[in-house]
């Protein structure tokens, strides 16, 4: 699934561009804000879902391969969360939305594809 | 859709029966709790992996009608007995939060 | 009515810590003043200016029974009405916001601002009133804890020279609930070993295992050192804190076991997979524990040859 694809059809706001942003390509969604829930993860290249706004989003994010961060019900990511994304080359989105409500609407992406 | 229909309509286990089986309204997904309480609405089906007794005070609190445990994580025995307590059902799934709520959502809209 | 000015979800980790570690009982009044049910309004008025209250419980003889609240709001609508000679039973609240005393400050910041009201009365496990709080009981509480604590987080790093037959090493202090810092030990292990071009499935396993045992430390040990080894087939990282320790070992790896409180829950750790996690991706994994001293958890990955 095409990040593009995802940047049209959710609603949401890009907060860092990272590495390789224009044609990023994600095989799978994680949603879970409990970051070893995340780290048991054995695929890479997914997108996290979550609505944890720290910097252990972005370092587990980074430790796992996961290219995108979409954090939801409007957080605004803590300060440091934005600096080490841009240090780790991480993109990261925010959306409106719930989790709940994002993940179904991510599936039928998913599924379509 | 009412509480006793999860089972069926998601492929999930229940794991607390003893609840009270009104119209589900909502779904919410989260795994922190202070944030299941600021955002989650009375009615719902909360979808996490937080299994915890706490979970069922902050369900209770909030309304909560049945819980769903995702990846198969284990529930501690004292986790059940709170939600007997409370009539709250629970239930597990190997699956995903992710998953979970994308059938939830689809089979919610649906019966609507 | 006044709210208090904290994001439960959002201040910072001491503040947040504090708002679940105290709990309700910790901070409420437990002289509670309060009325029957055929207490006439106007004295519950004179009670109120006496003793400098804005909310009187009724309640049974004993005071233990909760039927209803009497307000200001209440007085002064009865006052406008004119029919202050009234029982109380008749225009109290009875539509009651009640908190348990077992539940965390958070709860109870997070009932103030979403219900409005200037107080709450408080009950015990067997629906006993047992105090009464309000948002000044909250204020002064935070203040009292606030100035007890002074101590600032600090890490420090530290590289000490390698070893004959020693690739590399490193070692970091990491400090109990310095999330700030959290997770810089496992990145400099990380960023080591992306110099030496280590296939990227075993750099994982060995980022997991150097993040969960770091942020072990952050969450359940009085801080420590983790340090990081590698030899030409292996790397071995190991976190040595200096205490608690762990009662039951063999409990702290089953997953899903954790002594975490609400908070640390909140930030997004303590659901009992750390250990299991770094466990599993490690090759030889040891747990060496002793109450009251502390801990040494050492995990071992071979590198491919």
């Amino acid at each position: 699934m095409k990040l593009e694809t995802i940047l049209q059809r959710i609603p949401c706001t890009v907060v860092v561009k990272g590495k390789g942003f224009e044609e990023l390509d994600l095989r799978s969604i994680v949603a879970s804000d409990l970051m070893s829930d995340v780290l048991t993860t054995v695929d890479d290249r997914f997108l996290i879902v979550t609505s944890l706004n720290s910097e252990q989003v972005i370092r587990t994010a980074d430790i796992v391969g996961a290219p995108v961060v979409l954090l939801v019900n409007g957080k605004q990511p803590q300060n440091g969360m934005v600096r080490l994304a841009e240090e780790f080359g991480i993109t990261l989105l925010s959306t409106p939305l719930s989790m709940y409500k994002v993940c179904y609407l991510l599936g039928c992406l998913l599924e379509s594809k | 859709m009412r509480v006793r229909d999860l089972s069926e309509a998601l492929g999930i286990e229940l794991i607390q029966p003893e609840f009270e089986d009104t119209e589900i309204l909502d779904g919410y997904t989260g795994d922190l709790l202070s944030d299941v309480m600021a955002h989650a609405s009375s009615g719902s089906v909360l979808i996490t992996i937080q299994a915890h007794k706490n979970t069922i005070a902050v369900a209770g609190l909030v309304g909560i009608l049945a819980i769903i445990v995702a990846n198969e994580r284990p529930i501690p025995e004292d986790m059940v007995e709170a939600a007997r307590k409370e009539k709250i059902a629970i239930f597990r799934s190997k699956e995903s939060q992710f998953v979970l709520s994308g059938k939830l959502y689809a089979q919610l809209s649906s019966s609507r | 009515m006044s709210t208090i000015p904290i994001n439960t979800q959002e201040s910072p980790p001491f503040l947040l810590d504090l708002i679940y570690r105290l709990k309700v009982k910790d901070v409420m009044t437990h002289e509670v003043i309060t009325a029957r049910r055929e207490t006439p309004l106007r004295q519950i008025q004179y009670i109120m200016k006496e003793k400098g209250i804005t909310g009187v419980p009724i309640t049974d003889d004993e005071g233990k029974r909760l039927f209803g609240i009497v307000s200001m709001d209440d007085i002064i609508r009865a006052l406008d009405g004119g029919y202050i000679q009234d029982p109380a039973e008749r225009w109290m609240s009875r539509n009651l916001i009640v908190l348990e005393d077992d539940m965390p400050l958070q709860f109870a910041i997070s009932y103030l601002d979403k219900f409005r009201y200037g107080r709450f009365p408080v009950l015990n496990k067997d629906r006993e009133l047992v105090g009464i709080i309000t948002s000044r009981d909250i204020i002064i509480a935070l203040l009292v804890e606030v100035n007890k604590e002074v101590e600032k987080l600090e890490q420090r790093i530290v590289q000490p020279p390698s070893r004959p037959g020693e690739e590399a090493r490193l070692l970091y202090h990491v400090r109990k609930y310095d999330f700030e810092n959290a997770g810089k030990a496992s990145a400099g292990i990380k960023k080591l070993l992306l110099e030496r071009n280590l296939d990227p499935k075993t750099l994982r396993r060995i980022s997991v295992a150097a993040y969960e045992l770091e942020m072990n430390l952050v969450v359940h040990s009085e801080g420590g050192t983790l340090s990081f080894r590698m030899e030409k087939d292996r790397v071995e990282i190991e976190a040595k804190d200096r205490g608690p320790g762990i009662p039951d070992v063999e409990q702290a790896m089953e997953e899903g076991f954790s002594t975490a409180n609400e908070w640390i829950r909140s930030l997004g750790f303590g659901a009992g997979m750390g250990l299991p996690n770094a466990k599993r991706v490690s090759d030889e994994f040891t747990i060496d524990s002793r109450v009251g001293e502390g801990t040494t958890v050492r995990a071992v990955i071979y590198l491919p040859k």
